[in-house]
């Protein structure tokens, strides 16, 4: 991996700080004072719903806008004052594929090379070996405009790393794409990460933030909501629920006692559930103050909450739904437990 | 990947993106070759053919310069190709700037003189054609080209001048509605401008309120400059005038559309 470093330690691959933008056509500003950093090697997702400042932030990040005020740099160089020097160490795919419908997938891509600077035959060259990387090689010279969906976007996310670029760029990558090329870009995302690139994407997609990126920023209405990992931001602002079936003859009563700092409640077809403020790792202390109160547990169920369940609770707005994101979690609870298990 | 071979050198320069983006668009041109390179030859050559047999008797009425009405409308012609040939190099910038073409453009650092110049040259390079295909129609009619080789170099200059003056004001109304169709809406704009200067007649035959227009019409001068190369006698300040209005157009035009491009493409 290339490390950018200065006497005061590694440069961040992004550093964003108090970034506002306000178009002239609007009274309300699309981004509000927006602060982040984004480590080098990391896959950074910037998640929320339409018309939140994810697109604006890509564009101010790439270059393409002017911020209004605040400041943003890639790898150390300021978007505004080395626009030119940024252009050269990042890659792009913006929302929209933006291909010309009457060039083919090797003129896009020998075009790109020349224009970033490669001799014509080096440029022919990477225009081949991205085209099959991107298994685009047997429609190379077909016209953009007969490509599916899923080819133009993998033709233009091909564009953006015709540079070989130390950050990319990927502003709603996998919107329109079936499953499997979802799955693919995917893939491909987290290989390029393993050779050191930085990834930053944008995405309303709850299942593309929790799975592919190593840590998510919320953005509702132009301000960041929270920013960790996946996992630390569930912890953090979401609740985890502990689903328990236990026997005795005051079941509820027996709860409270062993649990008196938690919510209790009783749910449907003999099932108590517990919410259990810490998240995953406070689970199994919980189950273990149960056991210790001689609360005769008999199944039990954990339900993890989701980035949705943080979403909501920290918007008090439910994002647009995205592809499934699998099974849900299970904890190792109640493996490690022995005891019978219920979702 | 590996990170081993980045790009070989710093962008390419203006120069070299302009070629290379005007390759591009004389390419994307053979896909869609009729309104690329058909349409510019078709209308002028029509125009012409129609014009010299329908009114031929006209070259009768007394004070008329020339016996043959081809000979006369000839350099007008040519230069009409300058304008009925520009305006899809600006409707196709609109699209690509629609299609966010243009941004992947930006971010290949791409500057804005490489992309404006390449799209000029392409309607240049379409007109060209078009004056030369249009000169020996005329040829053929009947027309000599009084100041032989030079006038005909001289006149494809100034026609390669007028084209990229002329195709500007496409420019400036694409970029300033931010619309691709907004283009089609000056094209009859030429119909005006032909019988507002001395295309169809000497200055003589006209009347008083056409000839005050025309010493206003920049395609006056660019008609005046072209007969005094192909139907005599040559006059080298008519031709210095029409390259001065030329080049003065091109200037405003193209200045106007540098800053209507930054607000397109929201660099403003």
């Amino acid at each position: 991996m290339v490390t950018s470093e200065t006497a005061a330690g590694p440069v961040p691959a992004i550093e964003v700080r108090d970034l506002t933008k306000r178009y002239r056509s609007s009274e309300v500003d699309a981004l509000r004072g927006v602060s982040f950093t984004v480590d080098e090697g990391e896959i950074f997702a910037l998640l929320g719903r339409n018309g939140a400042g994810k697109s604006t932030a890509v564009r101010i990040l790439t270059t393409l806008l002017a911020p209004t005020a605040g400041s943003a740099a890639v790898v150390g160089m300021d978007v505004v004052q080395q626009a030119e020097r940024v252009r050269r160490v990042i890659g792009t795919a913006l929302q929209d594929a933006a291909l010309d419908d009457l060039m083919t997938g090797h003129e896009h891509l020998v075009l790109a090379g020349r224009l970033a600077g490669l001799r014509r035959r080096r440029a022919a060259g990477r225009a081949q070996e991205v085209l099959e990387a991107f298994g685009l090689a047997a429609a190379a010279d077909r016209i953009a405009g007969q490509y599916s969906g899923g080819m133009r976007r993998r033709l233009d996310v091909a564009m953006a790393l015709v540079r070989r670029p130390r950050v990319l760029f990927l502003d709603e990558p996998t919107t329109g794409l079936d499953p499997q090329s979802r799955r693919a870009l995917w893939a491909l995302i987290r290989s390029l990460c393993d050779e050191g690139s930085t990834v930053f994407l944008t995405t309303q997609y709850l299942a593309e933030a929790d799975e592919l990126s190593n840590r998510v920023a919320i953005v509702h209405e132009g301000v960041i909501a929270a920013v960790g990992q996946p996992r630390e931001l569930k912890d953090r602002w979401a609740t985890t629920t502990l689903r328990v079936q236990v026997g005795g003859s005051e079941p509820g009563e027996m709860l409270r006692r062993g649990l008196a700092d938690h919510p209790v409640s009783a749910g449907a077809e003999g099932w108590w559930v517990i919410g259990v403020p810490g998240g995953e790792p406070a689970i199994a202390a919980a189950v273990a103050r149960l056991h210790a109160a001689g609360v005769a547990v008999e199944r039990i169920a954990v339900d993890t909450p989701t980035l949705e369940d943080v979403f909501v609770g920290l918007t008090g707005t439910e994002i647009e739904s995205g592809p499934a994101s699998g099974d849900g979690a299970v904890t190792a609870v109640r493996k490690a437990m022995g005891l019978g298990t219920s979702r | 990947m590996t990170r081993a071979a980045r790009a070989d050198r710093a962008s390419a320069g203006v120069l070299g993106q302009v070629g290379m983006l005007l390759v591009r668009n004389l390419r994307e041109g053979t896909r869609n070759p009729v309104l690329a390179y058909g349409i510019p030859v078709v209308i002028p050559i029509a125009v012409l053919i129609l014009v010299a047999k329908t009114l031929a008797r006209v070259t009768d009425l007394p004070g008329f310069p020339t016996d043959n009405y081809a000979e006369w409308m000839t350099p007008p012609i040519v230069m009409l190709t300058g304008m009925t040939g520009v305006g899809y190099a600006a409707t196709s910038l609109m699209i690509d700037i629609g299609s966010g073409f243009v941004d992947r453009l930006r971010l290949l650092d791409v500057k804005p003189a490489s992309l404006l110049v390449s799209r000029v040259l392409f309607d240049v390079l379409r007109v060209l054609p078009a004056g030369i295909i249009t000169l020996a129609v005329g040829a053929v009619l009947g027309t000599r080209v009084n100041e032989g080789a030079r006038g005909i170099l001289v006149l494809l200059a100034l026609l390669a001048l007028w084209a990229a003056a002329y195709g500007g004001l496409y420019f400036m109304v694409a970029l300033g509605t931010r619309n691709a169709q907004a283009p089609i809406a000056l094209a009859p704009l030429f119909l005006p401008l032909q019988f507002l200067s001395t295309q169809f007649a000497p200055e003589v035959l006209l009347p008083g309120w056409v000839k005050g227009a025309s010493a206003w019409n920049p395609f006056t001068y660019m008609v005046d400059a072209a007969r005094s190369l192909v139907t005599g006698p040559y006059s080298a300040e008519l031709v210095a005038k029409a390259f001065a209005v030329g080049l003065v157009m091109l200037l405003v035009t193209q200045l106007s559309c540098r800053y209507l491009y930054s607000r397109a493409v929201g660099e403003r």
